[in-house]
């Protein structure tokens, strides 16, 4: 009878861990704690800085794509996204040919320049999903492979750069880059909990057709998801491109796996109606982490990519487990 | 065959393969310096999708080794953001050198700021930056001289076979540089031979095989007697084969019928088509040189010697009659021994 | 019955997470009876079952089959045994032609080859619909077919595995009249071939008519058990209850007032309904009565806005409503209560506080960025919560799956109210629900026109529309046949305008 109790007790911290908000928070706590003694140059506040120059982008994008998760939808276009937007930035305010070349406006109106390019792509995945009543793994599929085709052909696969500093600072400057990023974060927080928006777009990933019959206009609510994550895939190309102070059509096209990985680490379900800003965050902090562990070890590509998977997996099983062994289902 | 031990020696020690002069130049110059201490030099390729990228990461690795210098590794496939953090990551870990392959010749600015603001000294493999304020070293092939000299060779053989030649050349994708290099080279050979060999083609492959495969068909359709073709690059090699043989105009050297066929990167296709009797020439790019010279920058950057900012690899031309003798120094003929 | 039970449960325990579900139950089925087991939601039927079918491993206790101890580790081990269940959400696939629903995991074979014996299926196939009485060709699509259609080819798939117990669960609640009877019929003769069956149902009329025994499970106990004629409904109900229910249907105190709620004009949709004419004034409470079939559900969801009409016109509160959708009929007054409650009605994954919420959001929102008043949010829903009588064990954050079906129809229920909405529509709100949440649901309807709301009920069970309604239409094929005021109720007048009219004598 004893012996049960502590079993059950058992049970009921392993719950309360998994089911925690800082589940994976804890996931990198032992994961540092693991890996520190033999990762050479691991735990140095250079490399802290460096990991937070890397993570402040990919947790921009990934907090899109926590959006339209929720709604049970995927946006595979993101990556593409921050190609065009990167370029079009790029084109629009180099010091060259950029209409905004040496303009005191270049890098405001450059940076506004990317983030309509991010919304229209945006736009244009939520109005194919919602009125042709396509599914989002196809059309973001289909966009991704235009926009990218797209980017690379407004420049004939070439590179720009000699953009203004104003705008390489935004993300070559890790505390500029912070500081837009923590808005942006607190912004979709306080969209996520506080905003009927935000509620709506819970009610569409739980089960869409009580949220219509609820009157959520649920259409909207997705258009506005996929808006949103066009939007903030533009707010990391502005990083990004700050980063490399070149403007790229292939910018970014690698990270896919990272974005949806990370968000899935982080707990956001891939059944929609689940997701936290502050999972995605851990779920961006622990895939990074071990990024850079893997990377300070010079390990080859071929490992660092295997390991990668396997961790990614790990995670979606972690996922699994938790919806099913969820209080959901008891 | 003058040498068959040394050339033995040579096959056996892949890794000593560095080419006369920068051995004998790494021996006598380095000998202070690297045998003082042991480097770790940080190696971050932005790819390793194709062979030759992994003929001169493997050079690089061995010839390290052999120096006794230890190598970082880092692969981005293909992103320059993870680039960059791969490096920053070299520069956490204090390496004493970087030997960079970046992904074009602006994105790789950034990155060679973050290496100059550390004080670490960064070397480019094969592929130079745009000019800045940033300071690199780079190490190049000299792709308009070794054209030159491989196509010059090709118009000697077509001046030997005595008739007029119709000549078609395959160009590279025009954004990449290496291509331009390629194209006039084979330009400013051809110059002035007029009389013996007449481009009838130009055909652009943007180092796509599909495209250069349709392209050629539809030359040869156009002008049956194409008989000279020169091609960017030696990866187009089989495209040009399959094409030939739908022609019924793939014969060996020496044959009637047979296309003087001349090349460009010295890969294992052209290495065994070379053997075959099918390939005139190809110009190689020396690998194991521009190994060995991105290493020996790195040391002398260290040890505060003047290094120029562009190294040339002035490469060689393998034909039917060094064929012997130069396969050692030839990365493809090393990668198909593998 | 000299033979051994088909089936006898012995001191079966069970807890979940400390919590005891079943509690040293212990009764036995014989061969060829039919046994009724019934009580309320929660009080452990399902997990009883779920033991039997080898969902579930009980804690102590134990089973006997025809004789034999029984522990099945895994559902194959169950029907091996020869146990069969046919659930209430009915298990085919609707791609499926009814011979391979039927033979899904026992295909026929060629020899010991992997090709299917086409010819064999087919001649099995027949022969058992035959048996169980549908007369339809092997080859149709499942997806063609209606509920009681579909309930029968699960009987079937049942007895091709040679089935000597049957479990029934709710196996009538989507079914007319007629294929009540028809079922009703098929299961009287499986009885009289020596097998045995397990009924569980709410409906204890049909208990009755069909059961030689029964077993009243409370909290997970056994508390009462015997032949069926020793017990009254009204014993039946206070031992499920636990106390003695007076009355079924609360008492109506309020009365319809002049004021138009809904008025429908001759709304058609070909195929679907026909010239729709009716009204239904504030306070009022309108039954409507059909079989399965009738086009009740698809006009319900017309009026929503869910699905198109060809022509004809709907006003809600004197507001005439072209072809406005579900969103805009929210904002002029109209409620709707689907009677899918899984798909329409609920998020079952998301918390009871957040579905409670979700319609009356908007009127929270503050501000331009429409950020969510919080402490007026948590009154509302502790309001409601207060209002449809939601159980006090389960808290604001618990997902509303957790819920028994009652209290999950009190949620779907209750985020209507508090836009006090002028037309309410309600379809079947008390299917799949226990005794005591029915009175509570009822309460809760009859409060709500009360407060001068307009209520439109659907149902397929007489009894509640006689007890609750001020009027009563029924619809048959698309068609509303008749309108009866109180005075006029009766259920054999009204079950005769619901007929379809080529069957009518």
């Amino acid at each position: 009878m004893s012996d049960a109790a502590t079993a059950r007790s058992w049970r009921a911290t392993a719950a309360r861990v998994l089911f925690s908000d800082y589940f994976v928070l804890w996931l990198c706590v032992v994961y540092v704690a693991v890996v520190a003694p033999f990762t050479p140059g691991f735990l140095t506040l250079e490399n802290a800085g460096n990991l937070l120059a890397t993570l402040l982008p990919l947790f921009v994008v990934a907090l899109g794509q926590t959006l339209v998760l929720i709604t049970g939808g995927i946006d595979l276009s993101v990556t593409s996204i921050i190609g065009l937007c990167s370029i079009t930035g790029a084109l629009a305010m180099n010091d060259d040919t950029g209409w905004l070349a040496r303009s005191p406006m270049a890098m405001p109106v450059g940076a506004g320049v990317m983030l309509a390019a991010g919304a229209l792509v945006g736009g244009f995945n939520g109005t194919a999903i919602t009125r042709f009543r396509m599914p989002p793994f196809i059309v973001t599929l289909a966009s991704m492979m235009g926009v990218s085709g797209a980017a690379v052909w407004l420049t004939q696969s070439k590179t720009i750069n000699r953009l203004p500093d104003a705008f390489n600072a935004l993300g070559g400057k890790t505390t500029i880059a912070l500081v837009i990023a923590l808005v942006v974060g607190i912004s979709v927080h306080v969209m996520l909990s506080r905003s009927m928006f935000g509620r709506w777009l819970y009610a569409v990933g739980h089960n869409a057709r009580t949220a219509r019959v609820s009157g959520v206009p649920v259409n909207g609510v997705i258009l506005g998801a996929y808006i949103c994550s066009g939007v903030l895939a533009a707010v990391a190309a502005i990083l990004y491109t700050g980063q490399a102070e070149t403007g790229s059509p292939v910018l970014g096209q690698r990270i896919l796996l990272d974005v949806i990985g990370a968000t899935v680490i982080g707990g956001t379900s891939l059944f929609g109606g689940r997701g936290k800003v502050l999972w995605t965050l851990f779920g961006v902090l622990f895939l990074k982490l071990v990024d850079n562990s893997l990377n300070l070890l010079s390990l080859s590509l071929f490992t660092l990519t295997i390991v990668k998977g396997v961790v990614i997996l790990l995670a979606a099983l972690l996922d699994s487990l938790r919806t099913r062994l969820g209080p959901a289902d008891r | 065959m003058t040498h068959p031990m040394k050339f033995f020696l040579r096959v056996c020690l892949l890794a000593a393969c560095t080419g006369l002069v920068g051995c004998q130049k790494s021996e006598t110059t380095s000998a202070g310096t690297a045998g003082a201490k042991p480097l770790t030099i940080g190696v971050a390729f932005e790819t390793l999708q194709t062979e030759y990228w992994v003929a001169g990461f493997e050079a690089i690795k061995a010839d390290l080794k052999k120096r006794g210098h230890t190598m970082l590794e880092a692969v981005s496939d293909g992103d320059t953001n993870r680039q960059f953090d791969q490096v920053k990551n070299f520069i956490t870990r204090k390496v004493d050198g970087i030997i960079l392959v970046p992904k074009d010749a602006k994105t790789c600015l950034p990155i060679i700021k973050a290496a100059n603001a550390a004080n670490v000294p960064i070397v480019l493999f094969n592929r130079p930056a745009d000019k800045s304020d940033a300071k690199s070293v780079a190490v190049v092939a000299d792709n308009f001289a070794l054209t030159r000299e491989t196509v010059a060779y090709l118009v000697s053989e077509a001046k030997k076979a005595g008739r007029k030649h119709k000549a078609a050349i395959l160009i590279g994708d025009l954004g990449d540089i290496n291509a331009i290099g390629r194209r006039d080279g084979f330009d400013a050979a051809i110059k002035g031979s007029e009389s013996v060999v007449e481009v009838v083609a130009r055909i652009p492959t943007e180092w796509n095989q599909e495209k250069a495969q349709a392209g050629l068909v539809n030359a040869l359709q156009a002008s049956p007697d194409i008989n000279f073709i020169f091609t960017s690059s030696d990866f187009l090699l089989p495209s040009i084969v399959s094409a030939l043989k739908t022609a019924g105009k793939y014969h060996q050297i020496g044959m009637p019928g047979h296309v003087i066929l001349g090349g460009f990167d010295g890969d294992a296709t052209a290495y065994q088509l070379l053997k075959d009797g099918y390939l005139d020439a190809t110009g190689v790019q020396d690998v194991y040189f521009e190994a060995a010279q991105c290493i020996q920058a790195v040391i002398d950057l260290r040890a505060g010697r003047t290094v120029p900012d562009l190294i040339r690899d002035p490469g060689f031309v393998i034909h039917q009659a060094n064929l012997q003798q130069k396969a050692a120094q030839m990365w493809g003929a090393q990668m198909s021994k593998k | 019955m000299t033979s051994a039970p088909a089936v006898e449960f012995q001191g079966i325990d069970k807890n979940f997470s400390g919590v005891p579900v079943l509690r040293a139950v212990t009764f036995s089925v014989a061969a060829g009876r039919t046994l009724g087991l019934v009580g309320e939601n929660g009080a452990g039927k399902s997990t009883l079952m779920n033991i039997l079918g080898g969902n579930l491993r009980s804690d102590h206790g134990r089973m006997v089959l025809a004789g034999q101890p029984y522990a099945p580790g895994h559902p194959t081990d169950a029907s091996r045994r020869g146990v069969a269940f046919i659930h209430q959400d009915l298990n085919l696939f609707s791609n499926l032609t009814i011979a391979e629903n039927i033979f899904l995991t026992s295909f026929p074979r060629l020899g010991g080859a992997p090709w299917i014996a086409q010819r064999r299926l087919h001649t099995r196939t027949t022969q058992l619909l035959h048996d169980v009485g549908l007369d339809l060709a092997p080859d149709t699509p499942v997806e063609r077919l209606s509920t009681g259609e579909c309930q029968l080819v699960e009987i079937a798939r049942a007895l091709s595995v040679d089935a000597r117990l049957i479990i029934l669960d709710e196996p009538t609640t989507s079914l007319s009249a007629r294929e009540t009877d028809a079922l009703f019929a098929l299961l009287r003769r499986l009885q009289a071939q020596g097998i045995a069956l397990i009924y569980i149902s709410h409906i204890l009329e049909h208990v009755r008519q069909l059961c030689h025994d029964v077993v009243v499970l409370r909290d997970g106990a056994v508390v009462a058990q015997g032949t069926i004629a020793t017990f009254s409904t009204a014993a039946l109900i206070s031992a499920m209850v636990g106390r003695s229910l007076t009355q079924l249907y609360p008492t109506r105190h309020g009365a319809a007032t002049g004021e138009m709620a809904l008025e429908v004009k001759a709304v058609s949709q070909p195929g679907i309904v026909r010239a729709i004419d009716f009204t239904v004034r504030r306070g009022e409470v309108v039954g409507m009565f059909g079989l399965m079939g009738a086009g009740r559900s698809e006009l319900a969801r017309i009026l929503f806005g869910l699905e198109p009409h060809a022509s004809g016109e709907i006003s809600i509160a004197g507001q005439p409503l072209a072809h406005a959708d579900a969103r805009r009929r929210i904002e002029h007054g109209l409620a709707f209560v689907s009677d899918d409650r899984r798909h329409d009605g609920l998020c079952l994954h998301a918390s009871i506080a957040d579905n409670l919420a979700l319609v009356s959001l908007r009127s929270h929102a503050r501000g331009k960025f429409k950020l969510i008043d919080r402490t007026g949010w948590q009154r509302a829903i502790s309001r409601i919560r207060e209002a449809v009588r939601l159980t006090a064990k389960a808290n604001d954050d618990q997902p509303v799956q957790t819920l028994s079906g009652g209290n999950q129809q009190k949620v779907a229920l209750g985020k209507w109210l508090l836009m006090s909405p002028a037309v309410l529509i309600l379809d079947e709100p008390t299917r799949g629900v226990d005794v005591g949440a029915k009175f509570d649901l009822y309460q809760l309807m009859l409060d709500l026109a009360d407060r001068g709301s307009g209520l439109l009920v659907i149902s397929s069970e007489i009894e509640e529309l006689i007890g609750i309604c001020d009027r009563i239409l029924v619809m048959s094929q698309g068609e509303i046949r008749g309108n009866f005021r109180r005075t006029e109720f009766n259920r054999e007048t009204l079950l005769t305008a619901a007929l379809p009219r080529e069957t009518q004598t």
